[in-house]
């Protein structure tokens, strides 16, 4: 069994006056509801353009309800660069330039898919990790 | 302007050759170079029933500005989780749309879109009655 673990930590000195701000957390990544380590990943670079459109990252083809986690990076350094992530037709939020983020993922349904979306011109480069439960590849064409 | 670090760390041995993800952003205002200078503080919420509650009102960003979510299940029991979503009224896993099952000592840090549509409130709803608590911080422009 694999043991998967993800750490953050969040600090400012000047964000609030008068008190430092300092996170820090960590959690090991379980497969639904248990205590057994996840040991599904899928994990990589890509690039998307802003004439692609929104594009699917990962298709929801675990099971449905499921815990599972998504990694993504936009390691574009231009500030008006962003990938605009969502779950289907709904939009989470806009990923800037040299951002991460961190989220669970359950495949609510065979909708759910994690799409992204780069904006504002050019190609964006991006990473991103996604440690599953379960899945099922896509059928062959 | 306040300058705000989020750090994340991955380390797994699902594969043959460790995975190691280790990357630093700092919380900027959208298509800035400036960091990000307000913020709601961290929060500390305690649950005990099943019902789904909107613990980040839309109306607490602004569209088309960088707004950070930063939320934690400081539970210890596997079993138990939380649904997220940007949902108005529930969290439940087919509704539209739960982004994911935050089980105990997981976290999680995403930008978030912080329209003008209630759809965009983000939602609770614990799996237990079982008393439970949530950590939660938005940053924001």
């Amino acid at each position: 069994m694999a043991t998967t673990t993800a750490t953050v930590g969040i600090s400012s000195t000047d964000l609030q006056p008068g008190n430092t701000l300092g996170i820090s957390a960590s959690t090991t990544l379980y497969q639904t509801g248990t205590t057994t380590g996840m040991d599904l990943v899928d994990y990589g670079v890509g690039k998307l353009t802003q004439a692609s459109g929104a594009d699917a990252l990962q298709e929801a083809l675990g099971t449905a309800d499921t815990s599972n986690y998504v990694y993504i990076c936009n390691t574009s350094t231009n500030k008006d660069q962003y990938m605009v992530i969502g779950i289907h037709d709904t939009v989470i939020g806009n990923l800037g330039s040299e951002e991460w983020l961190f989220i669970p993922w359950n495949m609510g349904d065979a909708d759910a898919e994690i799409n992204i979306e780069a904006e504002a011109s050019g190609s964006i480069t991006y990473e991103y990790a996604i440690f599953k439960s379960t899945y099922t590849l896509p059928a062959k064409t | 302007m306040a300058t705000t670090n989020a750090t994340i760390t991955i380390n797994s041995d699902i594969t043959s050759s460790p995975l190691s993800i280790s990357k630093n952003m700092v919380l900027k205002k959208f298509q800035s170079t400036d960091g990000i200078d307000e913020t709601t503080g961290l929060q500390t919420k305690k649950f005990a029933a099943t019902t789904a509650v909107a613990i980040i009102i839309n109306t607490e960003g602004t569209a088309a500005k960088a707004s950070k979510v930063y939320i934690r299940n400081t539970g210890s029991d596997s079993a138990e989780f939380f649904y997220v979503a940007l949902n108005e009224n529930a969290a439940a896993a087919a509704e539209t749309e739960t982004i994911g099952k935050l089980y105990a000592g997981d976290w999680m840090l995403f930008p978030w879109a912080a329209t003008a549509n209630v759809t965009h409130n983000i939602t609770v709803a614990p799996s237990t009655t079982d008393a439970m608590t949530l950590e939660y911080m938005v940053f924001q422009e």
